[in-house]
């Protein structure tokens, strides 16, 4: 088992109801085949980067489980099938396997919150915060 | 005939890596705001002798820019009104 993290966005304007099925449908995928999920994290409503499906906003999930391949083509499947889901990623974040090394975090991340789906978004935004101060002196395209 | 006297350039401090100065950054596609530091104001990648990147922190710069624009996360262009 490798440990994965699927970003998937959903219709901005989906009851709580809908999310309720969404998240209970991938949990019970991800308990048929044996995964295990680390963190389901909601990011709430953003504005997209540019529309999709004519949509310019989106409510963004981060779902980050150990798995084997099997489970990962089955997730990204049902994803694939619902039209409630507006796009999606997995990417591959640590090959090892152990759930144990997956659930300490590794230095210089911050912990994260297990936010459920259904409950309002605490914080949007990404976990780091500012750029250190050596940026600013590198000249002004940076900044 | 004297050579042609050439044009002293403006020097310019030589940059070093963000990244390589600060061992505690990581380049994580869902970090938005650190990747923003990495794009022109339309979208586009800076390129390593603007950004000041080394080779290998550049890589993964781009990658992870890549990554966000495909989830949404960053546009891949930004038109100009």
């Amino acid at each position: 088992m490798k440990r994965y993290e699927t970003i998937f966005i959903t219709h901005p304007e989906l009851s709580e109801e809908d999310h309720a099925e969404l998240e209970e449908k991938l949990r019970s995928t991800v308990a048929t085949l044996k995964g295990d999920i680390v963190k389901l994290e909601d990011w709430g409503t953003k504005k997209l980067g540019y529309a999709i499906h004519k949509n310019s906003r989106g409510r963004y999930f981060l779902l980050d489980y150990l798995a084997a391949a099997d489970l990962v083509r089955e997730l990204e499947r049902n994803l694939r099938l619902n039209d409630r889901v507006l796009k999606f990623q997995t990417v591959k974040v640590d090959e090892r396997s152990s759930a144990e090394a997956a659930k300490t975090p590794k230095e210089g991340t911050p912990p994260e919150k297990i936010v459920r789906i259904g409950e309002p978004p605490v914080t949007p935004e990404g976990p780091r915060t500012e750029e250190p101060e050596k940026a600013k002196t590198e000249g002004g395209e940076i900044k | 005939m004297k050579p042609p006297v050439r044009k002293k350039r403006s020097f310019q401090r030589r940059k070093v890596c963000v990244f390589c100065a600060d061992s505690g950054m990581k380049i994580d596609y869902k970090d938005i705001k650190t990747l923003g530091h990495f794009v022109t104001e339309r979208g586009k990648i800076l390129p390593r002798r603007i950004s000041g990147n080394c080779a290998r922190h550049q890589r993964k710069v781009t990658i992870a820019i890549k990554r966000a624009r495909n989830i949404a996360l960053m546009p891949f262009t930004i038109l100009s009104s």
